[in-house]
């Protein structure tokens, strides 16, 4: 079964077509980028992927499930990484990773299980232990990186993680 | 595991930042020592209860006017100088505002029948301000009273022996009746209307203060997920999404209510200070008539303080649901501000346009504008319950229930689809 199915998904907004009509396939296990220009809609593709936009036609699917029919079910083996998101300023590195990881896992052991796992990821050590709002843009991108990986969903959607030169 | 309580808990601890805290302390402190300094004042100035008398008639009668005034609380400081200027002159009554002249032959031209006078003098300072002269003004009307009743009681004594001079100065005394819903009962009416005035003089303050404060930190909220892009990580969660919808809610309404609590308690602190002194006559003769008041029906019951509360709450609940839809079509932080004024318009008609306006009588334009808001309600429920309108009361709850069901309704309906990112209003920018 392919992790991601895209066919003919064209997005619009109003008179103004992101996408039009792409297909393409990703395989179980696979590490999949996709390239191109700005504009062309590569983050209005990921957020279909992620459900977090409806396609204007076409379909989209994850392992299986439509992402407009059976959205919560995505919702539930993927993990999403939007382009240049922040964290909540005022939470330590720690509770932020906490706080997430009892959002995508709603069980506590599962959660802090997955924060070990996390803080390991992201090397901010002692630093977890401040608030969000004193880290560097790079030390955010890290805690942002640890928490998509740190859930080890089926398939995690990353957002331009390395930002254009 | 309760995921909405770990929702709200997130919600507090990102809202209730050190700045937060550090203001809300600094506000208390400063109604603290703004309303100690001004209550210490006043009751300094209140408690200067000196007149200084400059009797040049030396008669029984001028001893009789100066007892009645000792017997009424005056401070009675003779003067020995000879006339009103010397007194105002003199350094020993330098500091002394309130003079009273009894000018020679008082009792002689009285007892003659003929017209004399008395004089009151109040020093007033250049400089002066607070309520001091306020206090000032007041404590001479009532030493004026206290001298011609004393006057009008000689004259009677002395011409119409053998009747006694109360009787003579009012036969009649009027009686004042207050009629509510055909109910009457003696109390005059000022005391009435005091005692609603003091039943809601910081209730829709108190109100204003929490739907503004509610409103803004959830606008903020929902604006600065949407800006930080935190609220797309949140939507891609198996997250209930009206869960996220009702956890903000909550965290809001919380620290709202903390805020207002707070900022009520800096105010009455501060009120306290500067209306002990002018309004404890007030006070005094609304205690006095409570009973009166009761008869009236005019007391509220401990099931009324219930309804007004949940009048209350769902007004913050309503204010809320709308301010979060607000906070979903703000295109940033920044433009929250602009997004807030359709909000604060409806806050300022409904608190202002009641206290200006009789309700009951004003054409019905007025009355349906009010009353679609939901705000309106709350503000105008502790004086219904007050008198007895319970239905409207309940009328009112029902209607912001309403309006607070479809908000969430609409406001979850934001969140579930796509909207909540693509759906915005745009101030200031041309296409």
């Amino acid at each position: 079964m392919n992790a991601v199915e895209i066919k003919d998904l064209v997005k619009k907004y109003s008179d103004f077509e992101a996408v039009s009509g792409l297909t393409f396939d990703v395989r179980e296990g696979e590490i999949f980028a996709l390239v191109g220009p700005n504009g062309v809609g590569k983050s209005t593709t990921l957020k279909t992927i992620a459900t977090i936009l409806a396609p204007t036609s076409g379909s989209v699917s994850v392992f299986g499930l439509d992402t407009a029919r059976d959205a919560h079910g995505v919702r539930e083996i993927i993990s999403y990484l939007p382009e240049e998101a922040g964290a909540y300023k005022n939470l330590t590195g720690k509770d932020y990773l906490d706080f997430m990881a009892l959002v995508f896992l709603r069980d506590r052991k599962k959660a802090a299980a997955a924060v070990a796992f996390g803080s390991e990821l992201s090397g901010l050590k002692d630093r977890l232990d401040d608030k969000v709002k004193t880290y560097s843009k790079g030390m955010t991108r890290k805690l942002l990186l640890a928490r998509a990986v740190m859930i080890k969903p089926k398939l995690a959607i990353l957002d331009a993680t390395r930002p254009t030169p | 595991m309760n995921i909405f309580l770990v929702l709200v808990k997130k919600e507090i601890k990102e809202l209730l930042t050190l700045q937060v805290i550090l203001s809300i302390a600094a506000m208390l402190v400063v109604f603290q020592v703004i309303g100690k300094s001004v209550g210490s004042q006043n009751r300094s100035t209140a408690s200067r209860n000196g007149l200084v008398t400059v009797d040049l008639d030396r008669s029984a009668l001028s001893r009789r006017l100066i007892s009645a005034l000792a017997e009424a609380g005056y401070e009675i400081k003779p003067s020995a100088e000879r006339g009103i200027e010397a007194a105002l002159a003199a350094p020993a009554q330098a500091a002394e505002n309130s003079f009273l002249l009894i000018p020679a032959g008082l009792e002689k031209t009285v007892n003659s029948g003929k017209k004399s006078r008395v004089e009151f003098y109040s020093r007033f300072k250049k400089n002066a301000s607070g309520l001091g002269p306020v206090l000032a003004a007041s404590r001479t009307r009532k030493a004026v009273a206290v001298v011609s009743g004393e006057l009008s009681y000689h004259v009677l004594e002395r011409r119409v022996p053998g009747v006694p001079p109360a009787l003579l100065r009012n036969p009649a005394p009027a009686l004042e009746f207050a009629v509510v819903d055909g109910r009457a009962v003696e109390v005059p009416l000022s005391q009435v209307v005091a005692f609603i005035q003091s039943q809601t003089y910081f209730f829709p303050v108190a109100v204003f203060f929490i739907v503004i404060l509610s409103a803004q930190m959830i606008m903020t909220s929902v604006a600065g997920e949407k800006e930080n892009k935190t609220l797309e990580t949140l939507l891609s969660s198996p997250i209930d999404r009206r869960l996220l919808v009702m956890s903000k809610l909550t965290a809001s309404a919380v620290i709202a209510a903390a805020l207002s609590a707070a900022y009520m308690l800096g105010m009455r602190s501060f009120m306290s200070g500067i209306t002990a002194e002018t309004s404890l006559g007030a006070a005094a003769g609304t205690a006095a008539a409570g009973p009166a008041l009761a008869k009236l029906g005019l007391l509220i019951t401990p099931s009324g303080y219930f309804l007004i509360g949940v009048s209350v709450l769902f007004c913050i609940l309503c204010a809320l649901s709308i301010a979060f839809i607000l906070g979903v079509l703000s295109e940033d932080l920044k433009s929250t501000q602009a997004m807030m004024t359709p909000l604060m318009m409806a806050l300022m008609l409904s608190y202002l346009l009641p206290i200006f306006i009789d309700l009951s009588s004003a054409n019905f334009g007025i009355k349906f504008l009010l009353y679609a808001i939901p705000f309106t309600h709350a503000f105008m429920a502790p004086q219904n319950m007050m008198m007895g309108n319970t239905a409207q009361v309940l009328r009112g709850i029902a209607y912001q229930a309403a309006i607070f069901t479809v908000c969430v309704f609409y406001a979850a309906k934001l969140f579930s689809g796509e909207d909540l990112l693509t759906m915005r209003l745009k101030f200031g920018r041309k296409k």
